[in-house]
């Protein structure tokens, strides 16, 4: 601070949302009643609307976001874990043996490797680059394929005991058929690349000691979060998103000072009241976003 | 054997050099593109159908309107009070009440816009309801948009009894004397005035203002201000609602019974008088809450302040006070007379302050 002001790069911090939130909140009570501060907030509005705007076009262009790309590269080492030693064997020679120059020594070692067998009869009979077998793909009855150990596991929809880190590989080969195992397969593959069926769960600290009436703003917040974080990438313009994570740190904050003093003094009606005014605030903020989204796909 | 030896080492060079030609003639060649096929004893994934991974972007980041950008003007007779619907999705919108019985439609260098008639009075058989949409051919530009309009400036003139429902995207919209609107537009300024029969407007970047407005009136902003001034109940019990996350609210003779004026982080002015019997809610995160009233303002005060300040210009007698750290609540009474009779005044703010001034 310089003098009773902030220093400019705290106040565009605040402004970014980079803060913590007691430093914002500490921020804001000085805004509030500092006409200078408030000026100075003003203007790096200003600028940072200026650069957003700015750089819209440029952040707009039709790039797949960053999930996409971190869920194309899940996906992709995902199919990598699954391809058979033969299938990597065969893709590395179909892709090397193209090059004249490699190919030239491949054949160099081929033909050491016939002198070798030729003049070491010790040395025995060796099949030379065929694998009859994939040794590590151990084969079903019917076909089908055991994973192996390396290759993602199948989360069990039999067993209802076993989590996602439960596999079939557990499981004896007659209990699957090559159907079910590419059910089970199928099935897998939709939980891991879509999250979102993931069902929200709540902090273990916040399941136990409501308030009256504090679970179902708890509940309804919990699901209404999980809407916003898939929409807010795309329903947000970036200087909306600002302010909205700005205004969010702002009401959790309320809501975590407000919960310490009601904890403190249950009887505290004052607090409780707004408490549960930060609660709502809440809502309103993420219903905002949802109703946002609704209105733009409305208008698709 | 030296022989056996000189001999299989000639084939064996042979060999060498057969196998490096013909590697070499291979390289050189164009391969396919080796077809990847799953290998037999793989059991074979069977992928849900996936949507197109990559968002289209949408709202206010999304493309302008592609396509042939014509000027249009239409118009049509139609019942004094039409209800006229459209959705515009950029451009300036402008839409001014006239003592006509009659619709005008004017686009600028936008959509091909016409007016559908949904339904027809049954008396006048003239049009009661009417839908504005876009025109334009299948396939001649419509883009993924096609029943909304776009346009340099989208200028309506309808009757004054006409309500009216809008939805936009990116637009600033201009609505005077009409009898009563809802409108939503996800980006852009809304500015609304002389509108009798109640307003629901909102936007979620950008100001909403009414002016010389009456009857129920929902105003919201996500970003911006909003501001209310001259605006009156049409009837008994109308409620006036205010609702901003970061902007500010200022509502000036604004004179509901019922008003409710919310934000999280923006700050609440009210310049007005409070009615007798008259329930006001006033409420911030972290923004103040200012009200400048008239001397001799009757009313009771019921303020909770958490971690904030109140004070007040105006004699406050207070009736029940509780202060403790981060729950301050005080119940007072500002003015002579039956406090009951007076308007009730709830004010909540957590970190913000309270402040009471006297109108000059």
């Amino acid at each position: 601070m310089s003098g009773n002001c902030f220093e400019m790069g705290l106040i565009q911090a605040f402004l970014d949302g980079e803060t913590n939130p007691e430093v914002s909140l500490q921020v804001s009570n000085h805004i509030a009643g500092c006409d200078r501060c408030a000026l100075a907030l003003a203007e790096a509005e200003e600028e940072t609307s200026a650069v957003f705007a700015a750089l819209d076009r440029e952040m707009n262009t039709l790039v797949p976001t960053q999930r996409l790309w971190s869920r194309i590269n899940e996906t992709i080492a995902e199919e990598k874990s699954r391809t058979s030693v033969w299938q990597r064997l065969m893709s590395f020679a179909s892709v090397y043996l193209v090059s004249p120059s490699l190919a030239v020594a491949a054949g160099f070692v081929i033909v050491l490797g016939l002198f070798v067998a030729f003049w070491n009869p010790q040395a025995g009979n060796i099949e030379v680059g065929v694998l009859k077998e994939n040794p590590s793909v151990p084969q079903l009855p019917d076909g089908g394929v055991r994973p192996t150990e390396g290759t993602p596991t199948v989360p069990s929809i039999d067993s209802p005991t076993s989590g996602p880190s439960k596999s079939a590989v557990a499981v004896k080969d007659s209990n699957y058929s090559a159907e079910k195992l590419r059910n089970l397969v199928s099935n897998a593959s939709v939980k891991s690349v879509e999250p979102k069926n993931v069902p929200y769960v709540m902090p273990a600290s916040a399941s136990t000691g409501y308030l009256p009436g504090e679970e179902s703003y708890v509940k309804t917040i919990a699901e209404l979060r999980q809407n916003v974080d898939d929409q807010k990438d795309t329903a947000l313009t970036p200087s909306s998103r600002v302010s909205y994570e700005r205004d969010m740190a702002i009401v959790n904050d309320s809501i975590k000072r407000m919960k310490d003093v009601v904890r403190k003094n249950p009887r505290n009606q004052s607090a409780k009241q707004a408490l549960y005014s930060s609660y709502q605030d809440k809502v309103d903020l993420l219903n905002s976003v949802v109703q946002r989204e609704d209105l733009i796909a409305s208008l698709r | 054997m030296t022989k056996r030896r000189y001999k299989i080492s000639q084939l064996t060079l042979s060999l060498c050099l057969a196998i490096g030609l013909i590697s070499a003639v291979n390289g050189q060649t164009p391969q396919p593109t080796p077809k990847k096929e799953p290998a037999p004893a793989t059991p074979k994934r069977e992928m849900p159908p996936k949507p197109m991974s990559v968002p289209i972007p949408v709202g206010p980041r999304a493309m302008p309107p592609q396509g042939e950008r014509v000027t249009t003007e239409k118009s049509i007779m139609v019942a004094p009070d039409v209800s006229i619907k459209l959705c515009v999705l950029e451009g300036k919108l402008k839409i001014n009440g006239w003592e006509r019985d009659e619709v005008r439609l004017f686009v600028k260098e936008g959509s091909r816009a016409g007016i559908k008639v949904l339904e027809k009075g049954g008396e006048s058989g003239k049009p009661v309801w009417l839908l504005v949409s876009n025109m334009s051919r299948p396939g001649a530009g419509r883009g993924q948009f096609s029943d909304c309009i776009y346009g340099e400036t989208v200028e309506m003139d309808v009757p004054m009894k006409a309500s009216l429902t809008v939805s936009g995207r990116t637009t600033h919209t201009t609505v005077d004397s009409v009898k009563k609107i809802i409108i939503q537009n996800v980006e852009g300024n809304i500015a609304l005035r002389n509108i009798p029969g109640g307003i629901s407007a909102t936007t979620y970047q950008g100001d909403v203002s009414v002016e010389n407005s009456s009857g129920a009136i929902s105003l919201e902003s996500a970003e911006g201000n909003v501001i209310a001034f001259e605006v009156n109940p049409g009837q008994i019990g109308d409620l006036f609602k205010a609702k901003t996350n970061s902007g500010a609210i200022s509502l000036q003779r604004v004179e509901h019974r019922q008003i409710e004026a919310n934000s999280i982080s923006g700050s609440l002015l009210f310049n007005g008088k409070f009615l007798s019997g008259g329930l006001y809610r006033f409420k911030t995160s972290a923004g103040s809450i200012r009200m400048l009233l008239p001397a001799d303002s009757l009313c009771t005060v019921k303020a909770s302040y958490g971690y904030g300040v109140l004070s007040s210009e105006l004699p406050l007698k207070i009736i029940t006070q509780n202060v403790t750290s981060g729950g301050k609540n005080v119940v007072g009474t500002i003015g002579e007379g039956d406090a009951a009779a007076g308007a009730t005044v709830n004010l909540t703010t957590v970190s913000g302050r309270i402040g009471i001034g006297k109108q000059p």
